[in-house]
């Protein structure tokens, strides 16, 4: 046996001292936290983000990768006992979860990074934030077109016939080919074409005889286009189609000379989620500069947070139009339902 | 005193305590039957008759069977069905055939060529239709390469595509049943008609036929409930452009958020399904 010495005890005492001092995050960090988010940003985030934030938080990520509906969906059933600690949706869908009391207020005081983003991504006094802002053109495979897109008509061009893919208005990035659909048929500027609904529908109608496939499923329509089976995908975001470029596939993402759209991705906290103090370090890690910074080079997605320099190459914002999400959100289920009976 | 024995009468069990025992050893599968299947379509059809208010009414019923577009997509649903079915049933009869006659090696080749798919998953079988299928695929470049055709046949995304992948899904659930039919098939039958001067053809149809029948019947009833139901292979092979109940199920629930509409179109499609069953038991009945 040996004697106690000094160093021993101060050995003791320091490892006493450093178990009750840590911080709660350290006592109380679960092994796991449940994120609902987009199955589009699966691979990236469990590629190239997730592992830094589990390294950084000592925690283990379950994504759960669906669409922002799906997730909504999900949340309102599971409200009395929540399963997903953190969500992320299009701001769009974000509307609901917030009317409906899903998500809860976030604050600077314990998500430091909420007060150093650019005006305009914090939403609702702090319901959700943007972490992130994918831009939308039209994707086109480099194999078949040797020139980029130039306008949305060309989408109508019959040379394209059964060479279009557009995103099912059950997918929020539906609306950009509704969008262009307006502005088209009416001659006006996206901010006043957006709520003329109706000749966006007759003008869609119009492109049938050029659709290959109406998605719901972008992964599978981005594997078209790598095969040069589909030409172009109206209304494509960048982060899908720019990090299938990077990897080496012969497509690329052309923003109209008419513009393109800007479609910021939010982070929430879910109303009594689990582990809500590692919800709070999650939510921070998404928008620091060091996640942001991943992002943007590996994803294609402008930052939110001012201190992550902008790539170069990115768009200028003031080319790409932001839509009423609020008008949006509130006709979607109707639009989904005429898109459903006109389109089939 | 053997006499005596053998002339007792046999003391039966009272027909109550029988029936009560067997009531005690089919209570606990009822009770899971009633937990597991009773109750969740009591749900489901208590759902089906909610609107988006709480109300109670037949409104989603209305909407489902009064809707042309609705009507169509219960059609689309049907005619998948039947389609996959029929074309399934004409495939797997001579396959059945094949199969019992087959020995040795070679029936073990065939049989796990019809075991080995349905280890794959249905997303993978039907991604791979669409690789066969696509402009660079490999039926247009046999095609194109045997000079049939000089530029690519659009296959994806149609309903050929749709119904060419439902029948190689759901192809296995048609033969087994009729290949179990058909492997105790006793060869004498037919030799026997034919000894009494029946041609080849009413062979089949008067005695091979029927005999085989509660086989086609079995797959009959499995690949148009599994086919009619279909939701992965109708949303990969052709997608929005040919809604089917399940499709819309998927969307009501996921997307619409509409639980009430999902539920009727899931009373729907489950009434069809029950129906189909009906049908095949009621025509696999003997003839009293």
């Amino acid at each position: 046996m040996h004697p106690f010495s000094r160093r021993s005890l101060l050995k003791t005492g320091a490892a006493f001292a450093a178990t009750f001092a840590a911080p709660s995050l350290v006592r109380a960090a679960p092994k796991e936290i449940v994120i609902g988010g987009p199955a589009g940003a699966a691979k990236y985030f469990n590629a190239d983000l997730f592992p830094v934030l589990e390294k950084k938080l000592d925690c283990k990520v379950l994504y759960e990768g669906t669409n922002s509906l799906t997730n909504l969906q999900k949340m309102q059933a599971d409200k009395a006992s929540p399963k997903i600690s953190v969500v992320i949706m299009d701001d769009p869908v974000m509307l609901p979860a917030a009317a409906e009391g899903l998500i809860t207020k976030m604050s600077s005081s314990s998500i430091a990074n909420l007060g150093r983003l650019v005006d305009g991504a914090v939403h609702q006094d702090g319901l959700w934030a943007n972490y992130q802002k994918p831009w939308a053109g039209i994707a086109y495979s480099s194999k078949r077109m040797k020139t980029a897109p130039v306008s949305w008509a060309d989408l109508w061009d019959a040379k394209y016939e059964s060479k279009i893919i557009v995103p099912s208005l059950s997918n929020t990035e539906g609306f950009w080919t509704l969008l262009a659909a307006a502005h088209l048929e009416t001659g006006k500027p996206y901010k006043e074409a957006q709520y003329d609904i109706d000749a966006a529908f007759k003008k869609v109608k119009s492109l049938k005889a050029n659709l290959l496939n109406v998605y719901t499923n972008a992964p599978q329509a981005i594997n078209l286009l790598e095969q040069g089976e589909a030409w172009m995908i109206g209304g494509q975001f960048s982060a899908y189609t720019l990090i299938r470029k990077a990897d080496g596939s012969p497509v690329d993402l052309a923003i109209p000379a008419d513009g393109g759209f800007a479609m910021p991705s939010g982070i929430a906290k879910v109303t009594n989620g689990p582990a809500g103090d590692v919800a709070d370090a999650v939510i921070d890690f998404f928008l620091s500069p060091e996640a942001q910074t991943i992002l943007a080079d590996k994803a294609f997605v402008a930052p939110t947070n001012q201190g992550t320099p902008r790539p170069a190459g990115f768009p200028d914002p003031a080319q790409l139009f932001a839509p009423d999400w609020a008008f949006f959100a509130k006709n979607r289920a109707g639009w989904v339902d005429r898109w459903s009976k006109e389109m089939t | 005193m053997t006499e005596a024995v053998l002339s007792a009468p046999v003391v039966k069990p009272a027909p109550d305590r029988e029936r009560l025992a067997a009531f005690g050893f089919i209570a606990p599968s009822m009770l899971i039957i009633a937990l597991v299947f009773v109750l969740p379509l009591a749900l489901l059809l208590g759902v089906s008759v909610l609107d988006a208010k709480g109300g109670i009414n037949s409104a989603n019923y209305t909407r489902l069977l009064g809707t042309p577009y609705y009507l169509g997509v219960i059609w689309n649903s049907l005619r998948l069905g039947l389609l996959t079915t029929l074309i399934a049933f004409l495939v797997s009869y001579p396959a059945a055939f094949a199969l019992a006659r087959a020995r040795g090696p070679l029936r073990s080749t065939l049989l796990a060529t019809l075991f080995l798919p349905l280890a794959a998953s249905v997303i993978v079988k039907a991604f791979a239709w669409t690789i066969l299928l696509r402009g660079d695929g490999l039926i247009n470049t046999v095609l194109i390469t045997l000079g049939i055709i000089e530029d690519p046949i659009r296959m994806i995304f149609t309903q050929t595509a749709l119904i060419t992948g439902a029948v190689n899904i759901f192809l296995p659930f048609m033969v087994l049943p009729i290949y179990a039919v058909v492997a105790q098939l006793d060869g004498r039958y037919a030799e026997a008609a034919a000894t009494l001067g029946a041609s080849p053809i009413v062979v089949f149809f008067r005695v091979i036929l029927p005999l085989t029948l509660p086989g086609i019947i079995a797959g009959v009833a499995l690949v148009f409930s599994l086919s009619v139901s279909a939701y992965v292979v109708p949303m990969l092979l052709i997608g929005e452009k040919y809604p089917t109940l399940a499709t819309t199920i998927a969307k009501a629930y996921l997307l619409a958020r509409e639980p009430g509409f999902g539920a009727a179109a899931g009373v729907v499609l489950l009434a069809i399904a029950v129906i189909v069953v009906a049908l095949s038991t009621l025509l696999s009945r003997e003839p009293k």
